[in-house]
């Protein structure tokens, strides 16, 4: 098992080096240059053709594309990923002003989800084609067909209209002010939570479904156990496994992913980060990020993988 | 002769009346007659925040709306009535006969938040930074000051522009919001120090920043006028999302977003709490247009860059367009209604501006089938991805053209690639382009259409003739002979069809009714210092 862990880490590298290096690459093939975009400001203004030529200079990007990418990989072996060139600031530290919302926003929406989807999913598998069945079903096609920003915008605009009350604008983190934290991640938890539990739940409901109808269901009804002891003992566990690689894979995306809701609820998240890098051609934020969301997937991947151990201790890793 | 001055007593009271009632609505004069009350944070939402703090080194509102309460600037433009230039650092400026000196007194009592007095010597460091940039600095607006020769300081109360050529907008430039005054011997030692620090003379001082969320500013209880300023502080929230900036003012989270919403939602925040909020709106000195490119046939060729603006019903694009975008005002290279704009008669004059719609497109479509194209033309329209107002604009004209049996197809492009395209590449047919100014300044609009300025001139026009007019107006000190030049260079411009003018922004700013003593200017960059706001009692 350690040396599978061993061998899962050491695989990050050349995953991650392959992400940074197609990164780069499309970056810098997308038409853009931020020089311009940091002299042309809101529409245009007046620019100086020196100027122009002097912040490139500034920013490093009159050198070759090899040497850019050469310095940069260099910084990042020594976990230097540079400065922002839109800010000037280090991509670190304002990577760590927004991840710690991101983390919350993907932790408390993955348990909402998990909370609600699991016995939501086993139940309509259990009551299959009765009302209860179609409720739920309702409920989580609902939320798989209506897109989140959406449910967000309504959700805004039902409290303010109605009650005259809108979430807060500024994050306070759950340390520091739980009831502020609570009153403005609420929202987005919900709406988050409602998208992730429909997918989960969709899933549950089939994985349930499927082993329900294997042989040694069959065994243990005959053997007249009671249907509590066979749905949780005998079919949840053996229907988790893709349920988990769902979750698994859902968590890592909602942590660069939530573009839109981070948007909606004025969330200073990763999501929100990477959409205005792209935009402002910030390249060692991008590549950062990039870095950062692969690296989540990875890691989160091999924890599903090991999770699968512990549902079902046939599997052994080597 | 009795009756005829009861008459005239009597149009008298009635004017006078009319003046009081039309005062009374005007935001900052009513606020004017209220006693103002100390205290209270001002809170308000924007959309985007700054690539770094230093005005002298960006370009976007949200730079300038952030940190103006923390600094002075030389000159101001008077925060009741922008149309005058006032004072702030700079009490009393005189310009040479000869219109070569510009010099400028200093006041004394002015003290930086880290208790240093401001004097001249700070004010020619702060303009030596903008007019001859140090290496590893960039200055945005350096080009409008390409006419100063020389700064100097000969006393700490005094401080002298030396000018190559005399300049109308010179003074005026001095006003710019974007010309905050930092301490000397910060920039000594790194002139790129203001990109992440805070040393103003502003009526607030800087107090937190949080990128991506927050930024706040509290008192400056040294603040050189008295009294002043009557907030404890103000607070910004940055949301990007504009539909959740007017719910925040809806819910009261914030009380105000300085730049301005869509019509749409002021008339749903109006609507829903009625006298609780105060909209206030604001002609800007900004436009949105189509630039064509004059290196690609065959928008080389004026027939058809005439038809393409003969058909666009601009009136009715106001109409239209006004509820959704906020573009509305009808005119030319100058704000309509400013001191430099032509009539509405002279403007109606001038090819696209006419109101008789068969007239014009019955034109367009003659001078198309002249140029070689009886049965219509096809070609792209690159846009930014933006949706107010690039898209909604880009849709108006496309629909116009159409009646004249042009198809052009909208090609949203995301921002970098809309710049890039617009101005480096030049990779477009026809572009929507912008301009948006911080004053009414012809010198700033008119550049678009001179060779010597490749970057802001998108459609490439190199007429030699706008480029003299363009020198002539900017050195003509006299406004009525320079008002003349400027409404030839625009008539120049439209008779050549250089590019199709669309329609000015006028910005509509809803706000609690809570906020006192604040009058929104034409432009979203001016009138940021907030030294006069007060809130009242909830």
């Amino acid at each position: 098992m350690r040396t599978y862990i061993l061998k899962r880490l050491l695989l990050v590298v050349p995953t991650l080096l392959g992400v940074a290096t197609i990164v780069f690459l499309i970056m810098r093939v997308i038409p853009g240059d931020v020089a311009l975009l940091i002299l042309g400001g809101d529409d245009g203004g007046q620019i100086d053709a020196q100027q122009l030529a002097a912040v490139r200079q500034q920013l490093g990007l009159d050198q070759p594309l090899i040497v850019q990418f050469g310095t940069w990989l260099w910084g990042v072996l020594q976990f230097d990923f540079g400065k922002s060139l839109w800010t000037g600031a280090p991509v670190l530290d304002e990577l760590l002003i927004r991840l710690p919302l991101s983390l919350q926003l993907a932790l408390m929406a993955t348990l909402v989800s998990v909370i609600i989807s699991i016995p939501l999913g086993m139940l309509a598998a259990v009551r299959q084609d009765t009302w209860v069945d179609y409720v739920i079903r309702v409920i989580s096609i609902g939320g798989l067909a209506i897109p989140g920003f959406w449910v967000g915008i309504l959700c805004i605009l039902f409290l303010v209209i109605v009650f005259g009350w809108g979430p807060p604008l500024e994050y306070h983190p759950p340390w520091v002010d739980p009831w502020a934290n609570l009153s403005m991640m609420v929202w987005p938890v919900v709406t988050v939570g409602y998208r992730y539990s429909a997918v989960t739940t969709r899933m549950t409901r089939s994985t349930v479904l499927e082993v329900l109808r294997e042989d040694y269901i069959r065994t243990a009804w005959a053997k007249g156990l009671a249907q509590r002891v066979i749905v949780i003992r005998h079919a949840l566990k053996n229907s988790m496994l893709p349920v988990i690689t769902l979750i698994g894979t859902e968590f890592a995306f909602l942590i660069g992913g939530l573009v839109v809701t981070e948007t909606v609820f004025t969330l200073n998240g990763i999501g929100r980060f990477v959409v205005d890098a792209v935009a402002h051609r910030d390249y060692p934020v991008v590549q950062a990020l990039v870095f950062l969301i692969a690296f989540s997937f990875v890691i989160v991947n091999l924890l599903v993988d090991l999770t699968y151990a512990w549902f079902d201790p046939r599997i052994r890793y080597r | 002769m009795a009756t005829g001055i009861r008459r005239g007593r009597a149009v008298l009271t009635i004017v006078t009346l009319a003046v009081l009632a039309s005062a009374l609505t005007l935001p900052g004069t009513s606020a004017a007659a209220e006693t103002p009350r100390k205290g209270g944070v001002l809170l308000a939402a924007i959309g985007a925040d700054p690539p770094s703090l230093d005005p002298h080194q960006e370009s976007t509102f949200a730079n300038v709306q952030l940190v103006a309460p923390l600094y002075s600037t030389l000159l101001q433009f008077d925060p009741l009535d922008s149309s005058k230039i006032i004072g702030d650092a700079g009490t009393s400026w005189k310009t040479s006969p000869d219109g070569l000196t510009v010099t400028v007194k200093v006041r004394q009592d002015i003290k930086f938040h880290d208790g240093t007095p401001l004097t001249s010597a700070d004010v020619k460091a702060s303009y030596d930074k903008i007019v001859f940039p140090p290496k590893g600095t960039k200055s945005i607006r350096k080009a409008h000051y390409e006419v100063v020769k020389a700064i100097e300081a000969p006393d700490p109360a005094t401080v002298v522009f030396r000018l190559k050529h005399p300049s109308a907008a010179f003074v005026s430039n001095l006003a710019s919001p974007w010309n905050v005054i930092f301490p000397k011997k910060y920039l000594d030692k790194d002139p790129n120090h203001f990109k992440a620090n805070v040393v103003g003379s502003g009526p607030f001082k800087f107090k937190d920043y949080t990128r991506g969320a927050t930024f706040e500013g509290e008192r400056n209880p040294d603040y050189f006028i008295k009294d002043r300023p009557y907030l404890d502080g103000y607070k910004f929230y940055i949301s990007p999302e504009t539909a959740v900036r007017a719910a925040a003012v809806r819910s009261g989270r914030a009380h105000i977003e300085f730049r301005g919403l869509p019509t749409s939602e002021v008339e749903a925040i109006t609507r829903q709490l009625g006298n609780k909020v105060v909209v206030q709106e604001a002609p800007t000195p900004g436009w949105w247009a189509v630039s064509f490119n004059h290196k690609v046939k065959p928008f080389d060729d004026v027939r058809v860059r005439k038809a393409l603006t003969l058909a666009i019903d601009r009136y009715t694009m106001s109409k239209v367009l006004f509820p959704l975008t906020g573009l509305k005002g009808v005119g030319g290279l100058v704000r309509p209604g400013s001191e430099w704009a032509m009539s509405p008669a002279e403007l109606e004059k001038l090819p696209g501006f006419g109101r008789d719609m068969e007239k014009n497109r019955a034109e367009a479509k003659k001078l198309l089938a002249e140029a070689g194209f009886p049965n219509g033309m096809k070609f792209v329209l690159a846009n930014r991805n933006v949706k107010l107002p690039y898209q909604d604009f880009a849709v108006f004209v496309i629909q116009e053209w159409k009646r004249i049996g042009v198809e052009a197809t909208n090609r949203p492009l995301e921002t970098a690639a809309w710049f890039d395209t617009g101005r480096v590449t030049r990779n477009f047919e026809t572009i929507v382009d912008p301009h948006v100014d911080f004053m009414d300044e012809p010198d700033l609009t008119l550049v678009d259409f001179v060779s010597s300025s490749p970057l802001t001139n998108w459609s490439q026009v190199a007429d030699p003739e706008l480029d003299d007019l363009y020198e002539r107006q900017g050195r003509t000190l006299d406004p009525a002979e320079r008002k003349k030049l400027v409404n030839q260079f625009e008539r120049i411009v439209f008779e050549k069809a250089y590019f199709a003018q669309g329609l000015w922004w006028v910005r509509s700013i809803v706000h609690s009714a809570r906020v006192k003593n604040w009058k929104a200017a034409p432009s979203h960059y001016s009138n940021q210092k907030l030294q006069d706001v007060w809130l009242a009692e909830d």
